[in-house]
């Protein structure tokens, strides 16, 4: 069984626009999940509003498709009803962020046994490309004509901070180390929080100077630092540039977690 | 194995060429039917992944298959390769 028996065939192909990193998000999470070996039946997908939220929609098991922002807590009260089911949460980042922010945290703090699965596109797709609370500083969008004069979330480093299991952040372009990420955080008993960071070439990259699809990506692979590349170049006192945003594997602890499968 | 690409999903964003390490994928030429330009294979014999991945019993490389975001790529099975029968007429 590979992971596009996993697909509802008879939707594909699906609205995004091409060239869109939501698909590979879906085809690296769908072979995490794929691994485990779960069933499908006692998998459930959820998700809120957003381009990246239309995922469960194209996923051959039950899936909930919620209100927005509020994915993480339809997503506990699934797990809360019946524990043994597993819950992969799709979650874009002005549905985590901006409007579901409060569940997050909160989320986080009590541990719950999900895996959520944040496609960061930085902006607001599907109405329009408004900025979003990741929109980083002087990038462009319908609502930032003059570039965002905002400092930008760290997804990451707020899941840390309100105490997810598993936090890790990887991008569109790294699908293999992404995959892995995923399957780590389906195993941690727990909160997981995975970052990927995906181009979305019809409002953000239009709009920043990036013609074609694989300058974005490109963008994302030469603007990637590793954790462990960062440490060491701080060690060195070496001066590490404003635009680079950090990947890999960025939290792991045992907390005592809810709603754990006995 | 072979490799193909299905032309009723894909649309033409060449992701494909970017993450292939053999650069089997290459830009297309001609838009087809649907009016997408649909990428070419150059030398598909050479994906490690259509040669080995009943070898070893799993996929090796597969990173254009993870990356397509329209899982416009697949592997198909091939007939086993047969020399060319020649008929002779006397």
């Amino acid at each position: 069984m590979t992971f596009e028996d996993w697909f509802r065939v008879d939707r594909l192909p699906h609205i995004y626009c091409a060239g869109c990193g939501n698909g590979t998000v879906i085809n690296c999470t769908l072979a995490a999940v794929d691994e485990m070996g779960w069933n499908k039946k006692e998998t459930v997908f959820v998700s809120g509003i957003g381009c990246s939220s239309r995922a469960p929609g194209y996923i051959m098991t039950d899936s909930l498709h919620t209100t927005h922002g509020r994915a993480l807590a339809f997503a506990t009260g699934v797990k809360l009803a019946n524990p043994a089911l597993n819950i992969v949460v799709f979650t874009g980042d002005g549905d985590l962020a901006a409007i579901g922010g409060n569940h997050f945290i909160h989320a986080c703090r009590r541990n719950i046994d999900i895996t959520v699965v944040c496609m960061n596109n930085q902006i607001y797709g599907m109405t329009g490309g408004q900025g979003s609370p990741t929109t980083p500083i002087g990038c462009l969008s319908t609502t930032t004509p003059y570039g965002s004069a905002e400092p930008a979330f760290d997804l990451c480093e707020l899941a840390i901070a309100a105490g997810a299991n598993y936090v890790a952040r990887w991008t569109s372009y790294h699908v293999k180390e992404f995959e892995r990420a995923v399957k780590a955080g389906l195993e941690t008993p727990g909160f997981s929080f995975i970052e990927a960071l995906v181009q979305c070439p019809t409002y953000f990259g239009r709009r920043n100077k990036f013609k074609e699809v694989t300058d974005q990506v490109e963008y994302l692979k030469t603007h990637a630092i590793l954790r462990a590349k960062r440490d060491r170049l701080i060690e060195k006192g070496e001066r590490i540039p404003d635009d680079m945003f950090i990947i890999g594997e960025l939290a792991r602890r045992n907390r005592p977690a809810m709603g754990v499968k006995l | 194995m072979k490799l193909t690409i299905d032309e009723t999903r894909c649309k033409g964003c060449n992701l494909c060429t970017k993450v292939c390490p053999y650069k089997i994928f290459v830009e297309g030429k001609k838009p087809n039917l649907r009016g997408i330009v649909v990428p070419d294979l150059d030398r598909p014999e050479r994906c490690a992944n259509c040669r080995l991945q009943r070898l070893y019993g799993r996929t090796l490389c597969g990173v254009c298959q993870l990356t397509c975001p329209d899982q416009a790529i697949h592997w198909e099975d091939e007939q086993p390769y047969e020399p060319m029968k020649v008929a002779i007429e006397y």
